[in-house]
């Protein structure tokens, strides 16, 4: 408060011609004033604790001792979890889930998106109302696909039965076997939308000349769309996959409402995996070991995301 | 030439309402199944449309020990508190960070985006004991810092765009009619972007209610638990009533489904901008 009078002060009592140099610096020295407040807090409740969490993950630190700190135990922790198979089985998981969901969504999403730019009546609407399952919370979703998929009077089990696929009902969610898949299906279903409105968003930008052009050259719709979409799509796509992989990479909601982790941790993906040691066994150390092999990953894929946005910009 | 291109949108439409009602018809299946009697939940063939339509589940739900209300009323604690403090923070930043001179911007963007990226759970227990030491375990304050830490970088993420693209000649003109940058910046540039504010808002709002994981682990008492744990503690309480359990999910989804219908054009072009400038 006081710098802002002092500086109005100052501005008005100068001669002109020094004035304007002045007033550029006091303008410079302003708009950083703005990002204060959120640097800040960025600082003590993001940075602050992710270092934190860096600290435990080389401590002794359970719930006998956390509130005292722990104590420093260097690389145990680290050794511990990577002799543990469960890490690695949760590493795949997490692995097998994430590239799934990419995969699907993405050609769903296109093909949504592709069928959504054409202008027919309702179209809006239509898209508006597949935008409100990806706005679904994840607790929703997974309550949602748990009574679906369920084994004795779940809907699924009825229409694939009537269908002809299956002759008798799966327990999809509660059976090693079908765990994974089902908590796949469900988050294809809940991300599908996101795809959709971004590859919208990317498709509406190019321009029609082109696809035009290509026609009365004599191509098809499958030629224009290699050579001509998919190529100028190539910075949303790049966007699009890494906003998947990381929010696919994340996953933790779905999990812990439909098979919490289970059966027999065969859905047991990465983030769970330190929610348990952390939360349900309060071995805070080794639960923030995983979330340090976790910040590692993410950051190595923070920095490839980077770089090619930066070559796009420049290029 | 004008047949086929009549026949042609009649098979967008029709493949376009067939491909939304499968996309729909899991939502229709949960309002479906939360206005069945707890006798037709389990009954073969499952009933696609209820032969004797209730309202019994919204009334257990809502007069349970544990309320819908209850978590509904935390929840939208939690979800306004995180977007003002969120808006609060993120709207300065964003403009800040949209004046190209400042130092370090492209750095710190990319430290936003990063942060971005993190899984929650990896906040989670640092965030656990550093509250639990100051007592902000089991507080609405504690919930809605957390749920800020997620929410800042995605805010100014998105906000940014919307304050580069306001011309500079206004903010001059302000400035030459004696209003500081302060003032400048509450009285002519915040107002400009209120498309901006409102669609960083509504989506802080949505994904401060969706959240589960902080709500878990920060609130142990059950006085303070929004309604995604309420729903999930109802998987235990109710066990197989689907009924009651569809009818809590379809109850906290409804601030989702009234935000799309009177927002969506903001939502829409809000996202589409701010992943593509991001």
């Amino acid at each position: 408060m006081n710098l802002k009078t002092d500086a109005s002060i100052n501005v008005q009592t100068k001669p002109k011609v020094k004035n304007k140099k002045f007033k550029k610096k006091i303008d410079l020295f302003t708009d950083h004033l703005f990002i204060v407040p959120s640097l800040l807090f960025f600082l003590i409740f993001l940075f602050y604790p992710i270092v934190y969490n860096i600290l435990i993950s080389f401590k002794e630190m359970d719930v006998s001792n956390f509130m005292d700190g722990g104590t420093w135990a260097g690389f145990v922790n680290y050794k511990a979890i990577l002799t543990e198979p469960l890490l690695y089985k949760s590493l795949l998981n997490s692995a097998i889930f994430t590239l799934s969901c990419i995969i699907v969504e993405f050609i769903l999403g296109f093909s949504l998106a592709l069928l959504f730019i054409q202008k027919f009546p309702g179209v809006n609407f239509m898209r508006g109302m597949i935008l409100v399952v990806w706005m679904l919370p994840s607790v929703v979703v997974g309550t949602l696909y748990k009574w679906i998929m369920a084994g004795d009077s779940g809907v699924l089990n009825f229409l694939l039965e009537k269908m002809g696929i299956i002759s008798e009902g799966i327990l999809w969610v509660s059976s090693e076997k079908f765990a994974m898949f089902s908590v796949i299906v469900a988050n294809i279903w809940h991300g599908t939308p996101f795809y959709m409105i971004i590859l919208l968003g990317g498709l509406s930008t190019l321009p029609r000349e082109l696809f035009e052009a290509a026609r009365i050259d004599g191509a098809n719709a499958w030629k224009s769309f290699l050579t001509i979409t998919l190529p100028l799509m190539k910075p949303t796509i790049f966007v699009l996959i890494m906003l998947g992989l990381i929010n696919s990479f994340k996953v933790f909601d779905l999990i812990y409402v439909m098979t919490s982790g289970g059966p027999l941790d065969a859905t047991t993906v990465i983030p769970y995996y330190a929610y348990e040691l952390s939360f349900l066994q309060f071995n805070f150390g080794q639960g923030g070991a995983v979330s340090g092999i976790m910040l590692f990953l993410v950051i190595i894929l923070a920095i490839v995301y980077l770089r090619e946005m930066r070559k796009e910009e420049i290029g | 030439m004008r047949i086929t291109k009549r026949k042609k949108k009649i098979i967008f439409t029709t493949v376009g309402i067939v491909v939304t009602a499968l996309m729909l018809f899991p939502v229709y299946w949960m309002f479906i199944t939360s206005i069945k009697p707890l006798n037709e939940i389990y009954v073969d063939p499952p009933l696609f449309f209820p032969s004797d339509p209730t309202i019994q589940p919204y009334i257990d739900i809502f007069t349970s020990k544990n309320s819908m209300l209850h978590y509904m009323k935390n929840s939208f604690i939690i979800g306004s508190g995180s977007m003002l403090l969120t808006l609060a923070l993120a709207a300065p930043a964003a403009y800040g960070l949209a004046r190209k001179k400042l130092i370090g911007v492209v750095i710190l963007m990319g430290i936003l985006i990063a942060t971005q990226m993190f899984p929650s759970i990896i906040m989670a227990t640092p965030l656990y004991i550093i509250f639990l030491n100051i007592g902000l375990t089991d507080s609405f304050t504690g919930l809605i810092i957390a749920n800020t830490t997620n929410l800042l970088p995605f805010a100014i993420i998105l906000l940014r765009p919307f304050f580069l693209g306001l011309p500079k000649e206004l903010e001059e003109a302000a400035l030459m009619d004696g209003c500081n940058k302060f003032m400048s910046f509450w009285k002519v540039i915040l107002p400009l972007t209120r498309t901006g504010l409102i669609t960083v808002g509504t989506f802080t709002f949505l994904m401060a209610w969706n959240e589960l994981l902080f709500a878990l682990t920060l609130s142990n008492d059950n006085s303070m638990r929004p309604v995604t744990v309420g729903i999930y503690s109802y998987m235990g309480e109710y066990a197989a009533e689907w009924n009651n359990l569809m009818a809590a999910s379809f109850v906290s989804s409804l601030p989702i489904i009234f935000a799309f219908i009177f927002l969506q054009k903001y939502i829409v072009n809000g996202l589409t901008t701010g992943t593509t400038k991001g």
